[in-house]
């Protein structure tokens, strides 16, 4: 079989956090009763004009700073004219001439490797309302028209389906470390096309086809991965790739043609007369370079580098930004940083599950944390104590030395007191005594346990330890 | 002469009884108005807003909430509007009412108000002929003194020739002057709400009301001088209107006798005054024709993309499918010349085509910006006919729609450049009126009044229409 190689470009629409839509000042809000969120102008109602917003004209600029692009000094909108009911002017307000952003790059990573992916253009746009399918008629809901979306083209910079995920997952975080979108692919806040053709090894781009309908970053792989095969097998079998739009089909695992007769489009761009081009201040410019943030790829590496945390807590830690800030705060605060990693991705979560609640929403603080994480490198309390105090922290909303002091839960570290208490289980445990006088050592970790039960778990097991081995002189 | 005898005409019951009477005779004769309202709610309470109880006509293409909207089309026949112009809305802030919208060619499309597919509008002047267009409602309607005032829009001289065809005056303002929020869009790159008026000084006080930024439309701008004007002498006239440097256009062709003797003794008029006359040549405006009807279609081709039947207008109920429902509306809802300009603008804007046609028509636009900016560097104003013949009788086979469209030369260029141009009425000729207009750099619109002021003094009394009075 010969050598093929694949190039997958994707087309990404993101739904912007703008308080308001677009063009209006409608709510931009999912979920509402239908056609709650409109008035004459994203109704498109006569003599109506569009007022962009800044808001989403921020946003647009910081995702396309993020993403390395040139950004236009003179951004304008065009309008893409094409009938649809969904759409209520029937010309969508989009960018084609002049977009905010283009000729970008960005790093992601895969297995531990940073691969780049060149972007094409990030442009500013509209988007249509819905429609609802009820037996014969349909149901028109305007809600989301004119709420902002953010198109972003890449390059056809990656070859395989796990590319693809991988890029979708680090840009999924990338837009939600900037807080312009909430990334929820299920719901349709972050939609996905992949564009993919297949060549012989050093033939260039071959004849593309788009996938449509992946609403899922593992549903991009497989039906990229799927469409490679697809277009491998029939070039073997001296077929021609058809350029077409296909779907993906989640029930069969498999991409097929659309079914809808789609005609060729002329969608007759040209530059929307309601809106004077929009040309960036220094001080609009400045705004977007302050509100721009470590991108959650080289976090994750840093992390690595500088704490040697890996595997899963580092992908953890990383996820989300307010937990990566909150670790690093934690550090800041005095704590260290391995520490920190673990009681955030297992003692923390495994609190906030049982609360349901949110790290944002709870009453834990880095200072606390990192207050916590020192009373036990201190010897304070051990780690056994330090867990309830935590749990204490969090429903009660003290500081962790308050917890420790109120339910008296330093840690026995005085020698006197604890000699007092090994004297007494050893005389309770004469056989044991005798096992490890005999050079057996099995039941030393039984006799601590002992004594750390007659405390009440306050001792410090290691100075407990020690105090057994001088009396037993083993 | 003013608004200012107008003032509360509808609150006082034997002033209001009379003014209707006056008004329903008239308007039973010369069809200005698709719907109106002369009640005697004259919200504004006092006498102390500059237009308090004004009424004023406005153009059935502008938004006033609770009236139709009908923009003179089937297709909007039924549908009432859910929110005012903001031209609108600051008029009536300043306490003028309006009564009624008047009637127009559809969409604004036409030169005659004869493509209104609702009703027929006769001039003043002479009911046999047409009014002009597309403001021909507005214009009829202040030409036979139903109201002091009329807000008309103008993409390419729909304010300004039906102004010349009834013996008012007609402003195009500057493009961004005026908001055009509430504007029904036929061209907007091209349009401004405008006003027609039956003195200089009622279009001036109109004009200082409705001009200015508005944050619904991001295409108006901020005008100059604004917080200077505001000091209760906004009609404050350049120092020497009458030393003013006009240009004037040699070698025009296509004019009528009466329109070129008109042309003649105008200029003869501002030199008498002692205005310095230069002629001057403009070039570019053999293309303005080509180039407006390009980009004005183009954009027309989207703007009226909307009317589908799905949300509002008209629906034809016979269809099945929501193809054949939009297909079938559009189709039995707009009238021809509507039609023939969307597909003139879905031509013109194909891929491929688009520098042969809307690319070249741009370059066309900016050679005529740079034609007036040329001649606006040495002189003040530009004296031009508005339109080459006077108003002419229903149905004239000697102007059809092609021919119509090639006599729009003098009124395309103003849209083209976004300067201000305003035509004001001379001496009638053979009983009909003729306008001329007075063009100048953006926001010069002061200027334009100062010097049409100059002519309308000389006039001794602006000539109206048989069975004119005055209130």
């Amino acid at each position: 079989m010969a050598e093929y190689q694949s190039f997958i470009g994707l087309e990404i629409h993101i739904q912007l956090l703008t308080a308001t839509k677009v063009f209006c000042g409608c709510r931009n809000r999912f979920g509402d009763e239908p056609n709650t969120n409109v008035c004459p102008v994203c109704l498109g109602y006569p003599g109506v004009l569009p007022a962009v917003n800044e808001q989403a004209l921020l946003f647009s600029y910081m995702v396309a700073r993020a993403l390395n692009c040139d950004l236009s000094k003179t951004a304008y909108f065009d309008r893409k004219n094409y009938f649809y009911p969904d759409m209520t002017k029937n010309y969508q307000i989009s960018q084609f001439h002049s977009p905010i952003g283009r000729n970008g790059w960005i790093e992601y990573e895969t297995g531990g490797e940073l691969k780049k992916v060149r972007i094409h253009d990030v442009h500013l746009e509209e988007d249509a309302g819905k429609s609802i399918h009820r037996g014969t008629a349909t149901l028109l809901d305007y809600n989301r028209a004119g709420t902002s979306l953010l198109e972003i083209v890449t390059e056809p910079d990656m070859e395989t389906g796990e590319d693809a995920e991988a890029f979708i997952q680090n840009f999924r975080r990338l837009v939600r470390y900037l807080g312009v979108c909430d990334g929820n692919m299920e719901e349709g806040s972050l939609r996905c096309d992949g564009n993919i053709s297949i060549n012989l090894k050093g033939k260039g781009l071959g004849t593309k086809t788009e996938v449509k309908n992946v609403n899922s970053s593992r549903f991009l792989k497989l039906s990229m991965n799927h469409e490679i095969g697809r277009q491998k097998r029939a070039l073997e079998k001296g077929e021609r790739i058809v350029q077409e739009t296909r779907l993906w089909n989640e029930a069969q695992s498999r991409t097929e043609p659309m079914r809808t007769k789609e005609s060729a489009h002329d969608y007759r761009y040209f530059p929307e007369p309601d809106m004077p081009p929009f040309r960036p201040s220094p001080a609009f410019i400045a705004d977007v370079d302050a509100r721009l943030v470590e991108l959650p790829v080289y976090r994750k590496r840093r992390y690595e580098a500088e704490y040697g945390i890996s595997g899963d807590q580092v992908q953890f830690l990383t996820e989300e930004k307010p937990v990566a800030d909150f670790f690093e705060s934690t550090v800041t605060a005095g704590a260290d940083p391995l520490q920190a990693a673990a009681w955030i991705c297992t003692d923390i979560q495994k609190n906030l599950n049982k609360l349901q609640i949110g790290l944002e929403e709870s009453s834990l603080t880095s200072l606390r944390l990192a207050a916590l994480i020192n009373l036990v490198k201190e010897g304070v309390i051990n780690r056994k104590k330090a867990e309830l105090t935590l749990s204490l922290m969090l429903e009660e909303d003290k500081d962790p030395d308050v917890i420790v002091r109120e339910q008296g839960w330093e840690q026995i570290s005085d020698s006197g007191a604890i000699e007092a208490l090994v004297t007494e289980v050893l005389q309770a445990n004469p056989k044991a005594v005798d096992q490890i006088r005999g050079g057996d050592m099995k039941p030393m970790g039984f006799l601590t346990g002992q004594v750390m039960k007659l405390s009440k778990g306050q001792a410090d097991p290691k100075l407990v330890q020690a105090v057994i081995s001088g009396k037993l002189g083993s | 002469m003013s608004v200012d005898p107008w003032k509360g005409i509808l609150k006082d019951t034997q002033r209001h009884s009379a003014y209707l009477r006056y008004f329903e005779e008239w308007e039973a004769r010369i069809g200005s108005f698709l719907e109106y309202r002369l009640s005697q709610d004259d919200p504004s309470d006092s006498g102390r807003l500059p237009l308090g109880g004004v009424p004023f006509g406005v153009k059935d293409n502008i938004a006033v909430e609770g009236y139709h909207c009908t923009c003179g089309s089937k297709i909007l026949k039924d549908f009432t509007s859910p929110y005012s112009a903001t031209a609108v809305n600051r008029l009536k802030a300043a306490g003028a009412v309006p009564v009624g919208k008047c009637n127009l060619d559809e969409f604004g499309m036409g030169s005659s108000t004869d493509n209104s597919a609702l009703k027929k509008t006769h001039n003043p002047w002479d009911v046999s002929r047409v009014a002009g267009g597309s403001s021909g409602g507005s214009a009829a309607a202040v030409a036979a003194g139903l109201v002091p005032f009329a807000l008309g829009s103008d993409t390419g001289g729909s304010v300004r020739q039906p102004a010349a065809f009834c013996g008012v005056y007609g402003l195009k303002p500057t493009y961004g002057a005026v908001s055009r929020y509430g504007l029904v869009a036929y061209a907007s790159s091209l349009e401004v709400v405008g006003v027609l008026a039956d003195t200089v000084d009622t279009a001036r006080r109109v004009f200082d009301v409705i001009k200015g930024q508005d944050e619904l439309d991001q295409s108006s701008a901020l005008y100059p001088g604004l917080s200077r004007d505001r000091g209760g002498n906004p009609g404050a006239a350049p120092p020497a209107a009458s030393t003013a440097r006009i240009a004037v256009v040699e070698g025009l062709e296509g004019l009528s006798p009466e329109v070129e003797e008109t042309y003649r003794s105008s200029i003869d008029f501002y030199k008498a005054a002692g205005c310095e006359i230069q002629p001057v040549s403009l070039p570019s405006l053999d293309y303005a024709v080509a180039a407006y009807y390009t980009i004005a279609t183009a954009e027309a081709s989207a703007n009226l993309a909307r009317y589908t039947g799905i949300r509002y207008g008209y629906r034809d109920t016979g269809a099945v499918t929501m193809e054949e429902m939009v297909r079938s509306s559009r189709t039995k809802g707009f009238g021809d010349e509507v039609k023939l300009r969307i597909l003139l603008g879905t031509y013109v804007l194909r891929s491929g085509f688009q520098d042969q046609y809307y690319g070249r028509a741009q370059k066309i636009r900016t050679a005529i910006r740079n034609d007036f900016d040329r001649v606006f560097a040495a002189a003040d104003l530009l004296l031009m006919p508005v339109f080459p013949v006077q108003a002419f009788p229903h149905g004239d086979t000697s102007l059809d729609q092609f021919q119509q469209k090639l006599a729009d030369k003098f009124t395309v260029a103003a849209n083209l450049a976004g300067i201000p141009a305003l035509s004001f009425p001379t001496a009638p000729r053979n009983g009909l009126p003729v306008g001329m207009q007075l063009l100048g750099p953006v926001f010069s619109e002061q200027r334009l009044f100062a010097a049409a002021e100059i002519h309308e003094k000389s006039l001794g009394g602006i000539p109206r229409p048989h069975g004119f009075r005055s209130v």
